[in-house]
Formats: C-alpha cells, sequence, structure tokens
C-alpha cells in the first residue's frame, strides 16, 4: 500500500500544474455541492419550522376543570399516535392570564371576564400538519371536550407549499450531486488518459492489473480528499465571514445556525464523498485502458 | 525458446502475417529483417501477447500464448525483456525509476532492486545519469537506458524491435555491439527486428526475412536482402 500511495504522490507532484488545476475544479465542485446541501438542510429545517406550527385547539366545556388526570391521559392517549410533536395544556387561569394580556389596554373587558367563564383548553401540534386533522378527530372524541378548532384551510395550503418546495429542492440537490460525480469522474478520468501510454507499458513489462490500478485509485481519492478539504474550509470561512449579516435574519430562527459538530459532520461526509468518488473515477478510468 | 506454427494474423481484411512458422532456440541471437509492415512488429507484440493471433500456435518457453490466462500473462511478460524503437520510457520517473520498473511490478525487494538497477546501468554505461529524467538525454541514451529496463529483470528472451530506427549510424552500431555483449555474457536469447543492412551483414547471424507478412527466408549465417 506505502509503495501505491507513493506512487500516487509521485504522479501529483511532478505534474504540479496538472494537478493544481485538476484540484481545482474538484474543489470548486465540491465547494458548490457543499452550498447547495447546506441550503437544502436550511431549507428542511425552515420547512420544519413552519410545518410544526399550526396546532389544533381542544375546548373543554366551560363548566368544567379537568383534573391533571383526565389531563394525563387525554396525552398519552394522543402521543400514543406518534403523531404529535407539542402537546400543551391551558387552564382556565392560564386562559384568564392570557384574555388579560391581549385585553390590557380595553379596562372594561377586563373587569368583566373572571377564569370560570373561559373555558380549560388544550394545544397540539403535529410532527407533519397534514395529521392535524386526524389528531383534531381523536380529540373531538375525548370526554369533556366542547370544541376542536385548527384553521384546515391554511393548513392545507401550507403542506402544499412546502411539499412543492421540498420536491424542488431534492430535485436541485439531487442534480448538484450528479452533476459533482460526473465533474469529478471527468477530471480524474482526464488524468488517467494522460497516462494512457504509462497503462500500457506498465502492462508490457508484467504489471497485474491492480499494480496498475492501485496508485490511480489513490490518486483519484487524493483529489477527492484534498478538494473536499478545501471546499470545506473556504465554506467555513465564508460562513464566519458573513455571520453577523445572516444573524440580522437567517439566524433569527436558532435552530439554523450551524453548529461546529454539524459542521465537522459536513466535513466527514464530504471526504468520504470526494475520496470515494474520486477512488470509483481512477478506478474506471483505469479499466477502459487495461488490455486483457 | 519461441516456435510458431502456422500463425496468422488479420487485422480486418489486412493480413499482417500469413502462415508464419520458425523456432527460436534457447541461447540464440536471430535478425528479423523486412521491409516496413512486413510483420516483424506484429510478430513481437504476439510474443508480447500484445495481440492474439487469429490461427495458428505460438508457444514461448513452455507457455501455450492461446492459452495463456488473463491471471498469468503478467508473470509470463516477467521473462521477456521487450525493447522498442519509440523507448516507451516514462517521462516523469528518472532514469533510475525507469530501469527499475520491471523490478517494481514484481514487488522486488527493495535492496535486490539497487543492486540490480545498479549492474544494469554499469551494462550499458549509464551509471552517472541515473537521477535524469529522458527529457535530459540524448536518443542513444534513451535507447541505452531502454536496454537496461529490459534486461534489468534477467529475462529469458530479449524482443528488440527495430532500437537503431531513431539512432544515427555510430550510436546504432553501439547499441547492436551492446546487445551482442548481454547475449554473450549474460545467455539470454535474442530477436532483433531491423531494416539496417550494415548491423544485420556485419555480424553474419541467423537472419530471418519476412516480406508483405509471409516468411521468405531463414538462413543460419544470412545477410541482409
Amino acid at each position: 500500500m506505502n509503495k501505491y500511495f507513493k506512487t500516487a504522490w509521485q504522479r501529483l507532484r511532478r505534474t504540479p500544474y496538472q494537478t493544481l488545476i485538476s484540484l481545482l475544479v474538484v474543489s470548486l465542485t465540491l465547494f458548490s455541492a457543499t452550498v447547495f446541501f447546506l441550503d437544502a438542510a436550511a431549507a428542511h429545517k425552515i420547512l420544519r419550522f413552519f410545518e410544526t406550527r399550526p396546532q389544533v385547539n381542544a375546548f373543554f366545556k366551560a363548566d368544567i376543570t379537568p383534573t391533571s388526570q383526565q389531563v394525563e391521559l387525554i396525552r398519552s392517549r394522543l402521543e400514543s399516535t406518534g403523531l404529535v410533536e407539542n402537546f400543551k395544556y391551558i387552564s382556565k387561569e392560564d386562559a384568564l392570564r392570557i384574555y388579560k394580556e391581549l385585553n390590557s389596554t380595553d379596562p372594561l373587558l377586563l373587569e368583566a371576564v373572571t377564569s370560570n367563564m373561559l373555558p380549560a383548553s388544550l394545544e397540539v401540534s403535529a410532527k407533519d400538519p397534514a395529521q392535524l386533522k386526524t389528531l383534531a378527530d381523536q380529540l373531538k372524541k375525548e370526554e369533556g371536550i366542547e370544541e376542536v378548532r385548527f384553521a384546515e384551510d391554511v393548513v392545507f395550503t401550507l403542506i402544499r407549499w412546502t411539499r412543492s418546495v421540498r420536491t424542488a429542492r431534492i430535485a436541485l440537490t439531487s442534480s448538484q450531486i450528479f452533476i459533482t460525480f460526473i465533474v469529478i469522474l471527468s477530471v480524474i478520468g482526464a488524468r488517467v488518459t494522460s497516462r494512457k501510454e504509462e497503462i500500457t507499458i506498465l502492462q508490457l513489462m508484467g504489471a497485474t492489473r491492480s499494480f496498475v490500478t492501485a496508485p490511480f485509485i489513490l490518486e483519484g481519492m487524493l483529489y477527492g480528499f484534498l478538494g473536499a478539504s478545501i471546499a470545506w474550509g473556504i465554506t467555513y470561512l465564508a460562513f464566519l465571514y458573513s455571520t453577523p449579516f445572516l444573524s440580522t435574519f437567517i439566524f433569527q430562527i436558532p435552530e439554523l445556525y450551524p453548529t461546529p459538530v454539524f459542521m465537522l459532520e459536513v466535513l466527514g461526509g464530504e471526504l468520504i464523498l470526494g475520496s470515494l468518488v474520486g477512488g470509483l473515477g481512477g478506478l474506471l478510468a483505469t479499466r477502459r485502458f487495461l488490455k486483457s | 525458446m519461441v516456435t510458431a506454427r502456422n500463425v496468422t494474423k488479420k487485422f480486418g481484411n489486412i493480413t499482417a502475417l500469413g502462415d508464419v512458422s520458425f523456432s527460436v532456440d534457447a541461447g540464440e541471437f536471430v535478425f528479423l529483417t523486412g521491409a516496413s509492415g512486413s510483420g516483424k512488429t506484429t510478430i513481437f507484440r504476439l510474443i508480447l501477447r500484445d495481440l492474439k493471433p487469429n490461427s495458428g500456435e505460438l508457444v514461448v518457453d513452455g507457455h501455450h500464448l492461446s492459452r495463456l490466462s488473463t491471471r498469468d500473462l503478467p508473470h509470463y511478460r516477467r521473462h521477456l525483456g521487450p525493447i522498442f524503437q519509440d523507448f516507451k520510457l516514462l517521462p516523469d520517473r528518472s532514469v533510475w525509476e525507469n530501469v527499475s520498473l520491471p523490478l517494481e511490478v514484481r514487488f522486488a525487494k527493495p535492496g535486490d532492486v539497487f543492486a540490480a538497477v545498479k549492474i544494469a546501468l554499469q551494462m550499458v554505461g549509464l551509471s552517472d545519469r541515473s537521477s535524469l529524467f529522458p527529457s535530459q538525454l540524448s536518443g542513444g541514451e534513451l535507447q541505452r537506458v531502454a536496454i537496461a529496463r529490459a534486461i534489468v529483470g534477467k529475462p529469458k528472451l530479449l524482443l528488440a524491435d527495430e532500437p537503431t530506427g531513431n539512432l544515427d549510424p555510430k550510436t546504432a552500431r553501439s547499441i547492436v555491439s551492446l546487445l551482442k555483449d548481454i547475449h554473450s555474457e549474460l545467455k539470454t536469447t535474442v530477436i532483433m527486428a531491423t531494416h539496417n543492412a550494415d548491423i544485420v551483414n556485419r555480424y553474419g547471424l541467423r537472419v530471418i526475412t519476412l516480406e508483405n507478412g509471409k516468411l521468405t527466408k531463414d538462413t543460419p549465417k544470412g545477410k541482409y536482402e
């Protein structure tokens, strides 16, 4: 392995301009793929953020004050469906407090209302907004629930939008990944093609297929590895540079801020992807010129 | 060492070799002569198993080439020492690295590689050029590197395909003289393709003559005709 690695490294070192240009193309392609990936990841989080906003409101009868056991029973029944993102109980006192906050500028309205007049309620959000109707139907069956409300029209419009945006994102990211594959395979392929004569000579000298192929696979992997490192480095620098600007709008949603762990995961993924595609490029290109 | 029985090789409709039969004993030095396109290079490529014949049989050092598997092919080639008219050296490797190539491909120990390359370079008189690259050498020196590469693995058969084709007469004579020395010293079988009459006539060795893919003459102490 050491011998193959030495040969691969020697080839890179002894053709510095070719190496530099090939590395630049691989790095830029992977940089573009990284930006697309981060954009897709952010879009996914934004969609998740909006998808979990709609909720079902279930109101108890005004004359009932549900016990905590009753609320827990409803919660466990709902959560057993696996559809619930968030469950919140609003007691009569909570309802009065919210009412007071909403009408703080109108003392007349405040005087006329007591907690007994307001119903206790439940606020339930779903992991998938399409399941809100199922949760609403189940809540309607619960004892003591008088009314269940959710903005069905708005929710279904949101579902249509998020599905369309998600499909477009998947298509765009897939095409970018495909382009990345093709570009890296072509760059490595061109490198191997320029050494077609060398492959013939090695075979005539009695080299086995693995002896000829291994350094080219390693060379491709080196391109992928170095290209991924450079691409990630540029992305991270660009991210650090633009953080103050992005903080004013995108990072208002805290989940969108890429943590160092997430960025390291991106680096790991890139290194694996780059090395694998580079190695595959080396293997496929060499096989074209190997004579049996 | 080499036995060809009714070997025919066609490229499309063109017959490069037609029904050629000959044999070369171990330790012989044979000139293969004929005009360009007479089939000399095709014979070398068939012996190297770079090509397969359409019909006939070729046996080299006990290997029936038509039955040779892909797996065994590299091991078979390691017993051959090919020398090409266009040298076929790797431009981004030094003289030393080019010469060591046949030993590298058979995973020889570094100590053995060092000793063998040193001896091969001494034999061709290029010890002081070992760190240079092919672009820094003259035509004669390039051919010497190619010869050193061919002999470094102590092959049983040297196949020199017009090794003097690109060289001036004086350098050409020195290259053939070198091949003769190697043949005498290492007892290697040598088949050398050439259309250089001066060289063939100078040594009075066995000459196989090809014309339009047919073997027309095989004389033990022949002349170029």
